[in-house]
């Protein structure tokens, strides 16, 4: 084996040109790849990162509270009894907020926009100042009353800066209107979708404004410890809140605001819980990770096809160049298994080579863009879920990546080798 | 010192008049105005006009949509069918009971929006199209009488009573004092703050056969968002027809069908 690895290697060398040109190819297509995966990887994290600390727990207890069965609202009501079942019955719960919910029409003197109201309560939510990144202002002003906190994107468009001051027009659940004077208190850089379509004001702002009592609340967002035992966790959650004696609606795998319309057309009243996952409550923008990934794949199959056809095509070349020397290593008695093997293995190393270059030439331009800290045009904000390119290196996909690739090439040797094996000694000796 | 008395005596006779000129209206009086306003707008039969809405937003460009609105206020059904612009033909809302519910053919689903909801994303609400229930909602309070334009007006202001769900809990109306009709409105958030102006300034009366009396319509209605300032709302209803509607038009099959 040791001797066709050599043997291999020196071919390798001797055809230097033929060798570069293929493994280059190789080289780059597993370069795209693993950028490409890379910045999957990165787009999914950023995405977990804002999703689970702006729009949504790890699990939402969250929600709604019918006085007729025609009206509805994001209620969850004496959520201190709630957060005890939750409490006494998961233990890998980490941490638990309550989040008011609404959606509001933002009106400055010059602009207005539509946007989702999250109630929070800064003090209990040490992670939301982590990942919130502050361009003006600071958190400490959104602990006090009658302020908001706006992403870059909604100040340009609203004209305010700290300071400044904002109202929220919102709808009340029996249909009334109402409104509320805030002062922006400070301005977040954006995080993708979600900053489009959000606010956060203070849990007293939003009890003022749809007027519900300090005891309820919107949504408990549940942090657990290890987000592998999510599906156990809902599964607990599910079964002791219905010990615990609570309502709880059907599992729906929707963000809460497309339930409204089924909710109301129910016929129940009071209160029902719902149970969802952060991927259920973002499952209307997975399709970006769903497309991203799809455009990682489509374009790898692409370039892998031109390049298993390069690889097979470089080898009819390479076996017919030496036809005579495999005749003379048939006749000094290689049996046609170490042929085939000969020219396989020459594949499996040039392919081998090519593509660890690659992926370290990927994950070094990924890593330089990374820190970087490229700004992404707004357009593309949206759906890469942060202001400024991401990548993240997932072991497991760049080896997956990789032996995708090395498989392909080796695979597709086979072809060749398999032409080469069978060739006479005699005939082999005799071709010019 | 002569200048002096002579000042006093007037300022003293001007508070004396007060009283004369501004006539206190008791609750019962004004009741009766809300319920003549009522009965003026009231239909006992069908109804059907043909209505501009003209959406003035700042930073977009003026929209405008022709729409029709099918009344039969004796069971209070309403519906109202976009028929221009064509993207927006064949959208329509339709009142079943105390719900409204929203068609679009594009994606050939209902939704039911909440009663109070703006129409077709204006300043307007289902209110300014459909009878008025002024009575039955509000309880008024005299504010005082004014001079609109060219026009006597008793300003009442109007709370919404206790249980009744309405878009704005707050209104506030300038009633013209010859014909009864209201020529400016002020609708109010729960917070007390302003958050739309209409003014009525046309009014325009139809013999209803079925009624045996005037029916009485707005023909044009400018609406001024007071929040988003420099957003307002034009309603023109150029006709109205006030002939018998088919018995199964208030039904989401009827409207449906209007859009294939």
């Amino acid at each position: 084996m040791k001797q066709l690895f050599l043997i291999a290697i020196r071919n390798l060398v001797q055809h230097r040109k033929r060798s570069l040109l293929l493994g280059g190819a190789i080289c780059g297509v597993t370069m795209l790849l693993v950028f490409l995966l890379s910045l999957s990887s990165g787009v999914r994290k950023a995405m977990f990162e804002a999703a689970t600390t702006i729009q949504t727990g790890h699990i939402n207890v969250a929600g709604f509270y019918k006085v007729t069965a025609g009206r509805s609202a994001p209620v969850v009501t004496d959520y201190n009894k709630v957060i005890d079942v939750i409490q006494k019955s998961l233990p890998d719960v980490e941490y638990i907020v309550p989040r008011g919910r609404g959606w509001a029409r933002i009106v400055s003197d010059t602009g207005s926009i539509q946007a989702g109201l999250a109630g929070v309560n800064l003090s209990g939510e040490p992670y939301l100042q982590k990942v919130l990144h502050l361009v003006s202002g600071n958190f400490s002003g959104l602990n006090q009353p009658g302020t908001a906190l706006i992403f870059e994107t909604q100040a340009k468009k609203l004209g305010v800066k700290v300071g400044d001051m904002i109202i929220i027009s919102s709808l009340m659940p029996n249909g009334t209107n109402n409104t509320l004077d805030l002062r922006v208190a400070g301005i977040a850089q954006d995080v993708g979708m979600f900053s489009m379509f959000s606010i956060f004001i203070p849990q007293s702002a939003i009890n003022q404004l749809y007027q519900i009592n300090e005891n309820n609340t919107g949504a408990l967002y549940v942090y657990i410890k290890n987000i592998q035992n999510l599906p156990r966790d809902m599964d607990i959650l599910r079964k002791s809140l219905a010990n615990a004696g609570y309502s709880l609606m059907d599992s729906d795998p929707r963000a809460f605001w497309f339930k409204f319309d089924s909710v109301n057309r129910e016929d129940w009243t009071g209160q029902k819980l719902d149970l969802t996952t952060w991927e259920e409550e973002i499952s209307f923008m997975k399709w970006t990770l769903t497309a991203l990934d799809g455009l990682t794949y489509i374009l790898t199959m692409i370039l892998l096809f031109i390049i298993v056809i390069g690889i097979m095509n470089s080898m009819w070349i390479a076996i017919n160049e030496r036809t005579r020397e495999i005749g003379t290593l048939r006749a000094i008695g290689m049996h046609r298994r170490r042929v085939m093997a000969m020219f396989v293995i020459e594949a499996f190393t040039l392919s081998a080579i090519a593509t660890f270059a690659g992926a370290v030439l990927g994950l070094l331009v990924a890593g330089i863009l990374h820190i970087s800290h490229i700004h992404i045009p707004t357009g593309a904000q949206v759906f890469l879920m942060a202001n400024t390119l991401k990548f993240s290196f997932n072991f497991v996909r760049v080896l997956g990546g990789m032996s995708l690739i090395i498989s392909a090439t080796t695979l597709i040797s086979l072809i060749p080798s398999l032409r080469a094996a069978r060739l006479k000694p005699v005939t082999a000796m005799q071709h010019k | 010192m002569k200048k002096n008395i002579l000042t006093t005596i007037i300022l003293f006779a001007s508070f004396l008049q007060i009283p004369v000129y501004a006539e206190t209206l008791t609750k019962e009086k004004m009741v009766s105005i809300l319920k003549g306003i009522d009965m003026r707008i009231r239909s006992s039969g069908d109804y059907k006009s043909l209505v501009y809405i003209e959406q003035r937003e700042k930073g977009k460009p003026d929209l405008v949509r022709e729409a029709l609105v099918y009344r039969r206020d004796v069971d209070q059904k309403l519906m109202i069918l976009f028929t221009k612009p064509r993207t927006e033909s064949g959208k329509g809302y339709l009142r079943i009971d105390k719900n409204l519910w929203f068609y679009d053919p594009t994606v050939g689903k209902w939704e039911r929006r909440t009663d109070r909801e703006r129409i077709g994303g204006t300043d307007s609400r289902r209110q300014d199209f459909d009878q008025s229930n002024l009575a039955e909602e509000y309880d008024p309070e005299f504010i005082g009488e004014e001079k609109l334009g060219n026009y006597n007006v008793w300003v009442l202001k109007l709370a919404a009573k206790p249980g009744v769900d309405v878009a704005y809990p707050v209104v506030k109306y300038w009633i013209d004092k010859a014909t009864g009709n209201y020529l400016k409105s002020q609708d109010f958030a729960l917070s007390g703050r302003l958050m739309r102006t209409s003014y009525n300034p046309k009014w325009q009366k139809l013999f209803s056969e079925s009624k045996k009396a005037d029916l009485w319509y707005a023909q044009e209605i400018r609406i001024y968002d007071e929040i988003d300032k420099g957003n307002s709302t034009l309603i023109l209803i150029k006709s109205v027809d006030l002939q018998e509607l088919p018995q199964n038009i208030f039904t989401k099959a009827w409207l449906e069908s209007k859009s294939r």
